[in-house]
Formats: structure tokens, sequence, C-alpha cells
């Protein structure tokens, strides 16, 4: 006989009435983890009516344990104690393994130590007739079930939704079961209860739709086809259910999704709107070289940016193309978990970003912050071809200004430095590594190569030679022993270098720029 | 004897049978002679007394022959004959006794109106076989008497209790208009007998042994857990026991024990007699002695044949009887929830 019926399946029915477990208490381990299979569930209003099952049945090697139906009285149990015992003895002779009374089902210590005694579930549910329902739907009316189910959907799209959270509390609330937004990576956002790790592996796949069980819960999937996200999927999970119920969830999942879809798409486009106001308007701060004017200052006021307090700017910068928004939005995720003010916008390739203390911060909790940006900068590395810089901490609305600079500054140098895991920190910065960062452009860089172009067509020994000619402070001598040339070598090659580039190498300006053209080609 | 055997017919109700016996250890001429229904001339016009009431009040209104004088005197003036025989009202606690009062100016009958302990006038085998001419007095205090006539039991009932609490709650009754024949049809004779057999039992010995003893059976033993009111009608309590074996006991009781529950079963229930005795101190338990944390033991003993002998009969003494339902063994009513 197949029993598609079982006593968990009916409790993890969202529409049971509100059944609860009386006797065995909810969370007694006699309930766990064991099917309770029934063979049909009778609904009376009185112990006459009550159907006669035989002796209970066992199915089989391994069964779970004796087969019967659960009985539903239409109405609470009796008051008097030995009334209520006797019903529960009528109740198990007849052949029945469960009673599930009308609420309030409030039953004595000596008749639930009876229903112990004779291995008899002891129920309650506030609506009998629709607990009753309920066992007629997933006793293989498929299709009412799925109907109940999505009924539940459309309803919980009706009401207004804020974000896509929000939608899946409305329909956590209304299906009466979990749910949760998945990609292959873990549980995006989840409402209602929470799916764990297990279910969510097992309910991963490609496959349109995908029902699964991990221990005590189960949950049904479908893939959310959303232009802007891919690789997301819509799971309704809880305890107990049963096959009939995955397979009516599927239909409900596949039901929701498209507006789950069309949810993130509205969110997304609601995001980018943000990230654009924000901005332009970080633009036009920056823009502004004697602190932001009055409009400015009043635009920053209504998104919350507050100028004052000390602020430590920090620059996210793509080194290859990559999509803002998806930058944006990894790193507020990692942000809006830290215990300082902070925020974020999109900047041209790549984020901006500021942390605001009230008070200056102590070395040792900026150390803290700005291990947190390199373990920002770490996890970004992960998804994004990044370089982070750090700037200073600086009080005021100037102060964020020039913090937002060097940090921009920072960013730019990090981008060539490999070694430092492309992050830096503008005060761990040399003067020189700042003064070359300058120098690093598309202006210079050609102006330098045309500067130097003799000594390139000249031959390549001439430029190292000049190299270190001007680090050792043009000295003949240090520089011959630095190549380990004779003096003499040194000297004909930079009469050779001056004649070449026809500049007077004792002049400090010429000196100079003829040195960072070196340093900007030799890098 | 007499008295620890209407101990054991009382079930749990009928009152303390000491303070009568002590009186009538002074009072009475020993020995008296106790009569069967067939040993006197069936025309011999009998009466049955008891007293009514809380047996509770008993304990400071001591009963005394004196009180029946009235009585007897209302209905030799109603009936026109004087009373030659007498019997118990009812054959279980202190009235199955009480007869004894009258005696030997009146010839003891071993005979009695209900077997055992019963809490109603309806409830008596003379009432409940509807036999015709059948007359009640009743002392309503300060020397009045309270003379009923009805043909409808219910009627009988309610009027004598209402005399009854006019008399302060406790009055001696009784019942005339019937000869010593009659006892053999509408009475349960030889209750004495059996009261003085029971009697004679040694409560000391195994549970098992005194049920063989007493020709009953040992239901149960057991710590009590609880006592609970019943919700309907406050005068019925269950007592919530744990079994010695496990099993989940419930004693249902009213004015008697009604029903004894082992895990929601009905194991025994009225008119058997339920006795419940205390093993430490081999004492006879009325309803009230039931207590939480009492050590009990709980005996049935089978109801007198009269009762089972036919349906209308049985339906007077059931559980159902006193309101209380889900508890009657085969053939009664089922509760419903």
């Amino acid at each position: 006989m197949q029993h598609t019926l079982n006593l968990r399946a009916l409790v993890a029915h969202p529409r049971n009435g509100g059944l609860r477990w009386i006797e065995p208490a909810e969370n007694a381990d006699l309930l766990d983890p064991v099917d309770i299979p029934l063979h049909d569930v009778a609904l009376v209003t009185s112990v006459e009516e009550l159907p006669s099952h035989g002796p209970a049945e066992a199915v089989g090697p391994g069964a779970p344990g004796p087969v019967g139906s659960l009985v539903v009285f239409t109405q609470p149990p009796p008051a008097e104690p030995w009334e209520a015992d006797a019903l529960l003895r009528r109740v198990k002779s007849r052949g029945h393994v469960a009673l599930a009374f009308k609420e309030p089902a409030d039953l004595g210590a000596g008749t639930l130590a009876v229903a112990r005694r004779l291995g008899l579930h002891v129920l309650g549910s506030g609506a009998p007739l629709a607990l009753a329902r309920a066992a007629w739907e997933l006793q293989g009316n498929q299709d009412a079930l799925t109907l109940g189910y999505v009924r539940k959907v459309a309803q919980s799209v009706e009401y207004h939704a804020d974000h896509v959270q929000d939608l899946l509390r409305h329909l956590a609330a209304s299906v009466g079961h979990g749910v949760a937004l998945v990609d292959r990576e873990g549980v995006l956002l989840e409402a209602g209860q929470h799916l764990s790790p297990d279910l969510h592996a097992a309910l991963c796949s490609d496959a349109w739709t995908q029902a699964a069980q991990a221990g005590d819960t189960s949950g049904a999937s479908v893939r959310v086809e959303s232009p802007s996200r891919e690789g997301l999927r819509l799971v309704f999970f809880d305890g107990g259910l049963a096959g009939a119920q995955l397979s009516a969830l599927a239909v409900a999942a596949e039901m929701a999704m498209p507006a789950v879809a069309a949810r993130l798409l509205i969110d997304e486009v609601a995001s980018v709107n943000n990230a654009s106001i924000d901005s332009g308007l970080i633009r036009d701060f920056l823009e502004q070289p004697g602190g932001p004017d009055s409009d400015v200052r009043r635009r920053m006021h209504e998104r919350g940016w507050r100028t004052s307090g000390v602020h430590l700017g920090f620059r996210i910068q793509g080194l290859s193309r990559l999509t803002p928004l998806e930058l944006l939005r990894s790193v507020s995720r990692e942000t809006g978990a830290w215990d300082v003010d902070t925020h974020v916008s999109t900047a041209g390739l790549g984020v901006i970003g500021w942390l605001t203390f009230p008070e200056p911060p102590s070395s040792r909790e900026l150390e803290r912050h700005t291990g947190a940006l390199r373990e920002l900068h770490r996890t970004l590395r992960r998804s994004f071809n990044v370089s982070t810089g750090v700037g200073t901490p600086e009080a005021g609305a100037e102060g964020l200004a020039s913090s937002l600079d060097a940090a921009g500054e920072a960013a730019r140098v990090a981008a060539h430095r490999e070694r430092g895991g492309y992050f830096l920190r503008i005060d761990a910065l040399g003067l020189e590594q700042l003064l070359l960062s300058r120098t690093r452009n598309d202006i210079f860089l050609p102006a330098a190569r045309s500067l130097l172009q003799p000594l390139i067509e000249a031959g390549g020994e001439l430029l190292p030679t000049l190299g270190a000619y001007l680090d050792h402070e043009s000295s003949t001598a240090a520089t011959a022993h630095a190549l380990g040339f004779h003096r003499n070598t040194v000297s004909t090659r930079i009469e050779r270098i001056k004649d070449l580039l026809g500049l007077d190498l004792a002049d400090p300006d010429t000196r100079l720029a003829v040195h960072l053209a070196l340093r900007a080609l030799q890098d | 004897m007499l008295a620890r055997g209407f101990s054991w017919l009382g079930a749990g109700g009928g009152g303390n049978t000491l303070t009568l016996e002590l009186i009538l250890g002074q009072r009475r001429p020993w020995p008296l002679q106790v009569h069967g229904v067939h040993e006197l001339d069936p025309d011999t016009p009998a009466v049955a007394v008891g007293y009514a009431g809380s047996t509770y009040l008993m304990t400071e209104r001591l009963p005394d022959a004196a009180l029946f004088a009235p009585l007897l005197a209302a209905a030799e003036r109603w009936t026109g004959t004087p009373a030659r025989a007498v019997c118990s009202m009812e054959g279980g606690g202190m009235n199955g006794l009480t007869p004894l009062l009258l005696a030997p100016e009146l010839a003891l009958i071993d005979a009695d109106f209900t077997g055992r302990a019963l809490p109603r006038f309806d409830q008596m085998t003379m009432f409940v076989d509807e036999v015709p001419g059948l007359l009640a007095c009743v002392s309503t205090g300060a020397g009045g008497v309270c003379v009923i006539e009805a043909s409808r039991s219910a009627d009988v009932e309610s009027l004598v209790r209402a005399a009854v609490v006019c008399a302060g709650g406790v009055g001696p009754v009784l019942i005339a208009g019937f000869t010593v024949g009659q006892l053999t049809d509408h009475a349960i004779t030889g209750g004495m007998e059996r009261a003085l057999t029971l009697g004679r039992v040694d409560l000391g010995g195994p549970p098992l042994e005194v049920a063989a003893s007493v020709g009953g059976r040992y239901v149960g033993g057991g710590r009590v857990e609880s006592v609970t009111a019943g919700v309907a009608d406050p005068y019925t309590s269950s007592a919530l026991m744990a079994g010695d074996d496990g099993a989940v006991l419930r004693l249902v009781s009213h004015t008697e024990f009604l029903a004894v529950q082992r895990d929601g079963e009905a194991v025994a229930s009225a008119p058997e007699v339920i006795v419940c005795i205390d093993p430490s101190s081999n004492e006879i338990l009325e309803v009230h002695g039931i207590h939480p944390a009492r050590r009990v033991e709980i005996f049935a003993l089978p109801a007198p044949a009269w009762w089972s002998a036919a349906p209308h009969r049985l339906r007077h003494v059931t559980p159902a009887a006193y309101g209380v339902r889900g508890l009657d063994q085969d053939g009664g009513s089922c509760s419903t929830p």
C-alpha cells in the first residue's frame, strides 16, 4: 500500500489550522526523525462516528511503525479528564495512531501520560476542517495543493514590497515556508527560516526546477531568469515536507520567480540611479577647491553625508574593465558590517568612499580600520582586478576632499605595485614615489621619451650611465665605482650625453627634469 | 466485623460506621437475632430505616433510636398498621447498621434497598421497581415529620432532600408501606451476611490473596499524584495515580467511588463495589481519604446480582446515573467529546 500521507508532512503543511504537537511534545526525542505514515484521516464530530481501522498494521521490514489513521475531532477534548482518557483509549483500540483535537486542546498531565502509555500521537489544530482539507490535498489531490500555494504566491505579490528582501518576507509569510534567494556561493537573502548549507548545496543545480532533501528539511528551487544577475535560484523550504508538497512548491516557486526577477531589476535600477546621484555629488564636491558651496552642502546633507568629524578616504580603482556598480555592491556588502560610519559611491572606473569618525581616531583604531580596508581589498581582488589606495585621516570638509584626493593618488601608485598587492596607504608612500606618480601620465611620458630619444637612438648603454651619474650627485668617481667602469669611460660618456641632448646638466632644473624623465622611462 | 464489612460495601461513601458501632455496642442487648426474609410471615408490615444527608454531620449529631419514634408513629397513622419488622434502606456504610437501633423491638431482617452505598432515594430497589404504596417519613427537625407518598421516585428524592435540608443537613428517614414478602423480589437480601463475611477478611495479606478472600478483584495499586474536582459537577472528582506497574490509574468518585480507569480503559465501574485500602494502615478509605502522596490499593467486589437482573435496574447505578460519562463498561452509554 502506498502511504502518501504522513504526520510530519501534515504538520509542515501551512494551512493545517495551526496544527501542533501536544504529545509527544514538539521537540521530544521520540519525534525525531521518524516519519509517521498515516493510512487515512477521519474527521469526526463525536466518538460514535469513530471509524474502526482494525488492529494497527506494520508495513514491511524496517517500517517506521504501525500505520493507522489520524482522527480529527471537530471539538476540543472533553473537559473531564476521565472522559479524555477514555476517548484516547477508544481511538487507540480502534487502530488509529494519532488524534487531533480542536483547540484549545488543554490536556492534563494524566491524559498526556495515558497518551504516552498508549503510544498515541496527540495534536491540536485551531481549524479541524482546514486540517482535514490539508490531509486531503496531501493524499493525492496535487492540483488543489498546488493551487493553494499558487494562490498564496499571488496574494503576497499584491502587497507593497520595498525591495527584494521585503518581497521574500511577504512570500514566506503567505506561503508558510522559508524562502531564500541563493547562488552557488551561498544564501544571498532568506526570509521565514534559515536555509542550512547542506540543503543549499543539494538545491543548487542548473536544472530549471530542483527538489532536494537534506536531513530533516527539504525544499524546491527554480532558476531565476534575471537579465541583470546570473546563477540565482529561488528556494522554498521547510522541515518535514513530503514529495507532494515539494512538487507543489516547485510550481509555486515557478510562479513567484518572475516577480522576484522583476523586483531584482527594479532594485537594480534604483541602485544605479542612487549610485549615479552619489557619484555626481562626489564629483561636484571634489571639484570645488575652496570647500563645498551651499548647494553642494545641502545635497550632501540630504544624503546623510556629514563633513564634520575626521575622514579617512579610500579609492578602489579598476585596473582593467569592470562594472563599477558590481564593484560598489561588493564593497557596500562588506562595509555595511563595519562599526563605523561609511559612505561609498562609484567614481570613474571604480569606487570612492570614506570612513567618518566623530573624534580623531587613535592610531590603534586607525590601524584596525586600515586593516579592514586591506581585507576588503583582498576580498575584492578575488573577483575584480583593482588597486586600492587609502588616504590620511583629515578633519572637516576640506580634509575629506584632501583625504579622498590622497587616496586617489595612492590608488594610482598602487596600480603599479604588484609587490604591495596593489594596495597602498598614502602615509606609507615615499616622496619619490609620490613624485613619480605625478610623472606617470599621458602627457609626461611622451615628453620624457622625446627628451631622451637621442640617447635611446645612440645605443642602450647611455641611459643607465646617465641614471647612475644623476643618482650619484653628478660625481664621476662614484658613478664609475657603481657601474664598475673606469672614471674616464664615465667622463667620456657624460660628455657624449651632454652633446647628444644639447642640455646643460649643471642647471638644477634641467638636471631634475632629465632625472624624472629617466625614472619614468625606466619604471 | 459487621461494621467493617459494611465499610467494604460503602465503596468510599455511606459514612463512617464508627460512631454507630460504639453506640450500638453500649445500648443494645447483644446478641441480636437476624431473620432471613423467608423466616417471617410474608404479610408482616415492615419498615426500612437509615440516615440521609451529610454523613459528616453525623459525627456531631449522634444517631439515636428515639429519633425514629415519631417517624414510626407517623407511618403507623398513615398505613393504619404498626410495623413489626425493620430492615436497612442502604446496605453499605453506617446505614447498614442503622436498623440495629430498632432491634429487637422490631424484628431485624437481613435485607436492604441497595446492596452497597448509594446516594439517592430513586436508586433504591423499591423505588427502581416502582413498588406501589410506598411511604417515606422524614424528620424535619424540632420534632416535625414530613410524610411523602409519591409515585415518582425522583419526587421522593427531591422531597426527602428538602426535608433533610430543613432538618439541618442530616436526619433519620423511614420508608414504610411494604411487607416482608415484598422484600424477596424488590430488595437485596443477605447483605448482613455478606458484610459479616467481608468483615472477617484479614487485610494484611498480599492484595491478590485479599481479593480472593473477599470474592472480588484486585484492580491495582499506586500512589495518588493529584486529586481534581470535575468541571461539570464539583462533587465529582478524579484522582490520578501512578500505578505500581507503570500504568496510569484514574479513580473517579462522586459520593462513592464510581470507576477506575487503567490507561484510559474503565477496568471497574459502579455498580461494582470499588473499595480503596491504605495498605500501611489497612484502613478502608472513604472518598475524602484519597489525597496526594497516599498509597492506595483498589479492589472491586461484584455488584449484587439484583442490579444486573434487568436493564432498567442497571441504568440507575452505572456511573452515567451520577452524570459521569465515559466510564461505563460494556453496554453503558459512551462518552462524546
